[in-house]
């Protein structure tokens, strides 16, 4: 395919930004946006840790003592109730449930931050394993070339030929409806995003000088691939990465709005979102939070990982 | 090379695409837990029924006889007959197809007529608030999930303002006497727009962002290029050296990822057309997938791949439009 792009990562002359990590988040950090955007990040991270906990070994007993259980309504709960300070047919809200109740009365706000768990969970696990695969494909397809890059390639491009969110639920009817189906289906489906991106690295890096010295050296291929190819091929990954984050995010909510996600009572936003189909002229904010949430979250990483670009591709910091 | 031997070269270079896409949607779904003639036939069948049913489909050969022999009726257009409907499986997605394609074309119409001018803008008036609102839009738009743009446009304007229909689609080519309402062609169009607005705004935020953003680093690129420091010593106006100088230099870019945004707009036609009750391709491909419709699962995933293949040639054709410089010679 003629793919004259000229994204990241052609120019390695102008590579002086690559000085470390440190370097790296410091310059991140004179943005102010994308500042914010790292603490949005840091605080979805924490309330989606704390979800995890209190729900996967704690049995919400957090939440049960201290707040509501997001799984069933209390007694005295009311449905569809509006956010505090607004009065629909169903009453008014209150501070108990700040941004109202669900059809079953249950908090939104708790639902919306045990919910998290799932998104951060599965975009999380899918990201790294897509990326560590997609790393591995991708420069054995780039070191080698010859037919294993062929035929690595040609597969990469059957993959992208279907759309992800199809491919993903397909694979969800073969092995199950679960979390971890989930994760294990969006990590595989992205592995030839990252398999290109690594494998057009490669090729560049493959020519580089200290990777002959190597080679004289007599240094085996697998050694060569893991210390010398891989970590200097990574920059443009860890931006793919953390776009890839968000996008990973949109994919398992549009997967639990079609309902291939985690499995009612467990909340989800995309869920959320799902069952507020038929109550929107009621009460529309039911619709209007999970998708608020979404689009911060999402926002934040997309943010972040465009300050990475900007950091490690200084071409476009102009 | 002239371009028609590129042309066949490349559509001969897709046929082992299309066929990793048939056998790799072949193995997933008979890998799918319970047979479709159960699914079908529902739990009170008999096993002589279900026997039956499975040989009429040719269920009880081996897989691979079933796998040949499915590639050789697509090859000759047959893509055989769906279990869930009962019809041939090319006339279930020639009815769907028009909804879809319409539904695209609109989006993809909506975006570039919003994300070429906007990112053009954002690059000449770089660091003002143009480009600041190019930068604020693109943002949000790759951020945002398409089906709950859907979701909030329903509710301010069919809930809130009573303005728009938040279901359905009508296509303007339809007879005045099969829409509901409509005695003319005029209403029609009208009816057809009306269901249009929501749909393509909720499908299209995604390109017009991915597109703006683009659009706005090209130009920026091409516009530091020495041509047209060049143009400008020479005394061209500025205007002039955007519009013949520079746009359509900068357009390469923007082909490619106007390609690539083909098949991720096929995947948010699904939820797009799920949120307005649309039926198009995207449900059509969901309802096969749950109602374990072998072949309509099939010939979806194949149809969609076709569309994706031909996607991509005829980006790689008008990149040799746009760039004289590439030539269809050589292997890369």
């Amino acid at each position: 395919m003629a793919t004259g792009s000229s994204t990241a990562g052609d120019s390695e002359e102008e590579f002086e930004a690559r000085v470390g990590l440190r370097y790296t988040v410091e310059r991140i950090l004179d943005d102010t946006s994308a500042r914010i955007s790292l603490y949005v990040v840091v605080l979805i991270t924490a309330v989606a840790t704390f979800a995890f906990v209190d729900s996967t070994l704690l049995d919400y007993y957090v939440a049960n003592t201290y707040w509501h259980n997001p799984l069933s309504a209390s007694a005295s709960a009311r449905p569809l109730l509006p956010p505090v300070g607004l009065t629909n047919e169903f009453g008014t809200g209150t501070w108990v449930y700040p941004l109202g109740t669900d059809t079953r009365g249950r908090g939104i706000l708790v639902r919306l931050v045990y919910g998290s768990r799932v998104a951060m969970q599965v975009a999380l696990v899918s990201t790294v394993l897509g990326m560590v695969l997609g790393s591995v494909v991708g420069a054995v397809a780039g070191y080698y070339g010859g037919w294993t890059d062929d035929v690595l390639m040609r597969l990469a491009e059957v993959v992208y030929s279907i759309p992800f969110l199809v491919l993903v639920i397909a694979f969800m009817t073969v092995f199950g409806r679960d979390l971890t189906i989930a994760m294990i289906g969006v990590g595989l489906i992205t592995v030839p995003i990252f398999a290109r991106l690594i494998r057009s690295e490669v090729l560049s890096v493959r020519e580089e000088t200290y990777v002959e010295a190597a080679r004289a050296a007599g240094v085996r291929d697998r050694d060569i691939l893991l210390r010398h190819v891989i970590p200097n091929s990574f920059a443009p990954v860890v931006v793919q990465a953390t776009l890839q984050m968000g996008t990973n995010i949109l994919i398992v909510a549009g997967l639990s709005f079609l309902g291939f996600g985690a499995q009612p009572p467990t909340p989800s936003w995309g869920q959320m979102l799902s069952q507020s189909r038929n109550y929107m002229l009621p009460n529309p904010w039911f619709s209007i939070w999970p998708g608020l949430a979404i689009l911060v979250t999402v926002m934040a990483f997309n943010v972040i990982g465009d300050g990475f670009r900007d950091t490690l591709d200084p071409r476009l910091n102009d | 090379m002239s371009r028609i031997r590129y042309t066949i070269r490349r559509l001969a270079q897709t046929v082992p695409v299309l066929v990793g896409i048939t056998s790799i949607t072949f193995f997933l779904i008979h890998a799918m837990p319970g047979s479709p003639v159960e699914v079908m036939l529902g739990p009170t069948a008999s096993e002589e029924l279900i026997a039956e049913a499975r040989a009429q489909y040719g269920f009880d050969q081996p897989l691979y006889v079933q796998y040949l022999s499915y590639l050789w009726s697509a090859v000759q257009g047959d893509l055989g007959t769906s279990l869930h409907y009962g019809v041939p499986v090319t006339t279930k997605i020639l009815e769907r197809l028009p909804v879809t394609l319409l539904l695209l074309a609109s989006s993809f119409t909506f975006a570039l007529g919003i994300a070429v001018p906007l990112g053009v803008l954002a690059a000449k008036r770089r660091k003002k608030p143009a480009d600041h609102v190019s930068r604020v839009v693109s943002l949000i738009g790759v951020s945002t999930p398409n089906f709950w743009i859907g979701l909030v446009l329903i509710i301010v304007f069919t809930y809130r303002l009573d303005l728009l229909p938040a279901t359905g689609l009508v296509l303007p080519w339809r007879p005045p006497s099969e829409v509901s309402g409509a005695s003319t062609t005029l209403d029609v169009l009208v009816a057809s727009a009306r269901t249009l607005i929501m749909p393509t705004i909720a499908l299209g935020t995604l390109q017009m962002a991915a597109v703006t953003r683009i659009e706005r680093s090209s130009m920026l690129e091409v516009l530091n290029q020495d041509y047209i420091g060049l143009a400008r010593a020479f005394g061209v106006k500025e205007g002039t050296i955007l519009r013949k100088h520079a746009f359509k230099n900068a357009q390469l870019p923007v082909v490619t990822i106007v390609g690539l945004q083909l098949t991720s707009s096929l995947g948010g036609a699904v939820l797009t057309e799920t949120v307005f009750n649309i039926n198009g391709m995207g449900r059509l491909i969901i309802q096969a997938i749950r109602a374990q419709d072998f072949p309509l699962i099939m010939g979806t995933t194949l149809f969609f791949g076709f569309m994706f293949v031909i996607g991509t040639l005829i980006t790689d054709l008008i990149y040799g439009y746009l760039d004289p410089r590439v030539t269809y010679e050589g292997a890369n």
